[in-house]
């Protein structure tokens, strides 16, 4: 996991400074007198200062400066794995599981009854440290533990909040339908509540990934078991698939992926050769949101989430898919309140205080995650 | 004009200006050279003279001592009595304040003295220094950094800089300062900041005063840069000459430039040749600064760390973009002493519009990051940047 972080840090220097800053004391015989044609992370950054100034306002420049440094990570405790040790481990570290703290922290306010805190839903189980606010310090990669599964698995902690606020239950039912390579997989299966999970992802290269991901943290019987099932198909059509079968969907979509997009070419959306593509994200988030909503049974939970901070690629494909279920099939779907969330991660995330549906996380730089949108969705019909 | 000692020392001193003006205007090294070291011996001659005078002045009056050993108790215990002491005594003889006692000095006396300077410089150097019987003493040295314009608190600073250097030592290295121009009080503080610009051989300072003439570092502004960088005169010539090398030859500024970046930043003088080439690359390509802006914003005299954290700031924040070869921008950059010569707080309320929080994070993760630059493209980049070009667009 440090690899890609390093590298990204690597590609972030060359390319969105320009010309590769060398090290200190080191001078170079030649600068680069040309500018190179314009890589895809600069056509990103372009395209994010023209949209994002006018969605975020002053805002923007601290987004800015965040997504073009180094982000921060959070270590999800493997439940597979010697979890009460993993912990302490990454105690001694001086990290903090930010869902426990931010949970004993609610239920202490709760008792002193001072505010009129609402009953908190949240999938249970979940161990996530991270380094406090403003502390830089990185994780060591995650390593083999006793149990031949690794102790933990290093993501952005704000990839967390999607699958808290799906509210899994023991013995649900779950679908995750853009699931590679497999974060968020992997935190839905140490909820401990997946009764059996459906995995999906239209890449099987990318799918691969998620087997690997899988094998190295979820030990051989629970997969066995037939609980995990991972298919390659096009979430689209799962609707026809297996229609009103779910109790809990996660449709994590294809995005602009905004960080990402800005320091690492390979695979970039903001290609020239990929602007079509591009353009029909939001059409296809909304076809997979509304495949989603199809194949969750009446009076499931769907969680919608993209990394991007775009408005067009969140509330506003909630909205299109929600009319869509409305009135070509008649589902009524609610959008459910999370703005608690806001309250009750506030020492971990800065949310976007702003948003009318679902939650944004923004990155900053004393909290540098996301941006990770997430609503959650409730089929009533 | 006020009788006695000081005034003779000003005279002198007066005198001294104007002959190193008329020294700096000949073009010939050789001939300045001389006249410069003509001028000086006479010069000091002048003053040796006037210290000897004061000295046989109070030898001829015990009466004045046991009075003022009695104002004073501590007299002779140290030299920072003495001194004092000796200030009183001159401004005595020269103000006539006690004058019952025949110590006052007339205008003949000063006439002699006068005429007695005028010829001493002819007198072979030996003899000059020995006329009194002896090397220069504290007592002399004192009386004639009196008649230079020091107060007697810095002459007893000055003094217990390099107890061990020579009053000799001390007075030439002094003379040598206020001939360049330089007035005692930023004498006194160079030498407070840098006392070991008084181990200084003599003929090194003279050679790198004549050095420093020669970059334009005339009398008003070698007092900035001995001012600031005291260590112009005790540098290495290898050193200097390594910096003003790369100011030449590798960033191409000017002349006239040069001299200005000098005067305006002389902590160039003690940068790494490397790291301020660097820093004039970051500032041309990097940051789209010209040359002439880079010397009139005193660029160079910031350090790396502070001009790429501010820097790399505001252009991740957007607010600061490189102009393009036609030095436009899509946005209005800053000012660039909005961006440098401001305070911390300043920059970040009025240029960066940020937190402090936020700065504090970023300067971590920046330092982090220059720490991180992999050695492997280290190598690319001396192979030359054609490949890794290359590479970029392949990828595209
Ligand atoms: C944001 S990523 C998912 C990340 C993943 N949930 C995780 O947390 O690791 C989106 C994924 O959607 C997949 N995808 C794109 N189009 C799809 C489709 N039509 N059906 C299913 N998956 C699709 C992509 O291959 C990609 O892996």
């Amino acid at each position: 996991m440090a690899a890609p972080i390093l590298r990204g840090v690597r590609e972030l220097m060359r390319l969105v400074d320009f010309a590769p800053v060398p090290r200190r004391h080191r001078h170079k015989k030649k600068w680069a007198a040309t500018e190179p044609k314009l890589p895809a992370s600069r056509l990103a950054l372009q395209n994010f200062d023209m949209t994002y100034s006018v969605q975020f306002g002053d805002l923007w420049p601290s987004i800015r400066v965040s997504l073009l440094s180094e982000q921060k990570y959070g270590a999800l405790v493997n439940n597979f794995a010697a979890w009460d040790h993993v912990s302490a481990k990454l105690k001694q570290l001086s990290a903090k599981d930010f869902v426990s703290e931010a949970v004993s922290h609610w239920e202490l306010e709760a008792q002193s009854g001072r505010s009129s805190t609402p009953p908190l839903a949240y999938s249970p189980n979940l161990r996530c440290f991270t380094f406090a606010r403003g502390d830089v310090s990185r994780f060591p990669p995650a390593r083999l533990g006793s149990l031949g599964v690794m102790d933990y698995y290093l993501m952005d902690a704000a990839s967390l909040l999607p699958v808290l606020a799906l509210g899994l239950h023991p013995g649900d039912t779950v679908l995750d339908l853009c699931a590679a390579p497999g974060g968020k997989t992997l935190a839905l299966l140490q909820t401990l509540c997946c009764r059996n999970l459906a995995a999906n992802d239209l890449s099987t290269s990318r799918t691969g990934r998620l087997q690997k991901v899988l094998q190295s943290y979820v030990p051989q019987d629970i997969r066995e078991r037939n609980q995990v099932r991972v298919t390659s198909w096009d979430g689209r059509k799962w609707g026809e698939l297996e229609g009103d079968t779910y109790d809990r969907v996660l449709v994590d979509v294809p995005c602009t992926a905004d960080r990402h997009s800005l320091y690492e070419e390979e695979n970039n959306i903001f290609q020239r050769s990929r602007k079509k593509e591009r353009q029909m994200l939001p059409m296809l988030q909304m076809q997979l949101l509304a495949a989603g909503l199809l194949a969750t049974r009446p009076g499931g939970h769907v969680v919608y989430s993209t990394c991007s901070l775009s408005h067009l690629q969140n509330e506003y494909v909630v909205q299109g898919t929600m009319e869509l279920l409305a009135n070509q099939y008649s589902i009524k779907v609610q959008v459910e309140d999370l703005s608690y969330f806001r309250e009750l991660f506030v020492d971990t995330f800065c949310f976007f205080q702003s948003s009318q549906v679902g939650e944004l996380v923004l990155p900053n730089l004393t909290a540098n995650f996301g941006p990770m949108y997430f609503c959650r969705l409730h089929r009533l019909t | 004009m006020q009788p006695g000692a000081r005034a003779l020392g000003t005279l002198a001193l007066a005198a001294a200006a104007v002959l190193g003006r008329e020294a700096e205007t000949d073009r010939a090294p050789e001939v300045r050279g001389w006249r410069r070291r003509y001028f000086r011996r006479r010069c000091l001659s002048v003053m040796a003279v006037l210290a000897r005078r004061v000295f046989d002045l109070h030898h001829q009056i015990p009466l004045t001592w046991v009075c003022l050993a009695k104002l004073t108790p501590h007299l002779g215990e140290q030299k920072r009595t003495t001194a004092s002491l000796f200030c009183k005594l001159t401004i005595a003889a020269g103000g006539g304040g006690l004058e019952e006692l025949p110590l006052v000095v007339s205008k003949k006396c000063v006439q002699e003295l006068e005429s007695r300077a005028n010829t001493v410089h002819c007198l072979p150097e030996k003899q000059r220094t020995s006329v009194d019987g002896g090397p220069l003493t504290l007592e002399k040295v004192v009386c004639t950094l009196l008649d230079m314009g020091f107060s007697d608190v810095h002459i007893n600073e000055l003094l217990s800089i390099q107890p061990h250097a020579s009053p000799q030592q001390l007075l030439d290295i002094i003379s040598e300062f206020i001939l360049l121009g330089v007035n005692p009080e930023p004498v006194y503080v160079a030498l407070k900041k840098s006392p070991q610009l008084l181990k200084m051989p003599v003929v090194r300072v003279k050679k790198r005063s004549s050095y420093l003439r020669k970059l334009g570092l005339g009398e008003g502004k070698l007092k900035r840069v001995l001012h600031s960088c005291p260590e112009i005169f005790t540098m290495h010539q290898r050193d200097v000459d390594g910096v003003i090398h790369v100011l030449k030859e590798k960033c191409l500024f000017t002349v006239q430039q040069v001299t200005e970046i000098l005067y305006r930043c002389p902590n160039v003088l003690q940068q790494d040749p490397n790291e301020l080439e660097y820093k004039f690359q970051y500032a041309y390509f990097r940051m789209g600064i010209k040359h002439l802006d880079i010397v009139r914003t005193e660029f160079l005299k910031y350090s790396l760390t502070k001009i790429k954290q501010r820097h790399i700031y505001l252009e991740r924040l957007g607010r600061y973009q490189t102009p393009d070869k036609k030095g436009q921008t899509q946005i209005a950059n800053p000012l660039l002493k909005d961006i440098f010569r401001v305070s911390e707080a300043e920059f970040l309320a009025k240029t960066a519009c940020s937190s402090a929080e936020e700065f504090v994070v970023f300067k971590k993760l920046l330092a982090r990051e220059e720490e991180e630059v992999p050695e492997s493209s280290m190598s690319k980049e001396v192979e030359g940047e054609e490949e890794e070009e290359d590479k970029d667009e392949e990828e595209l």
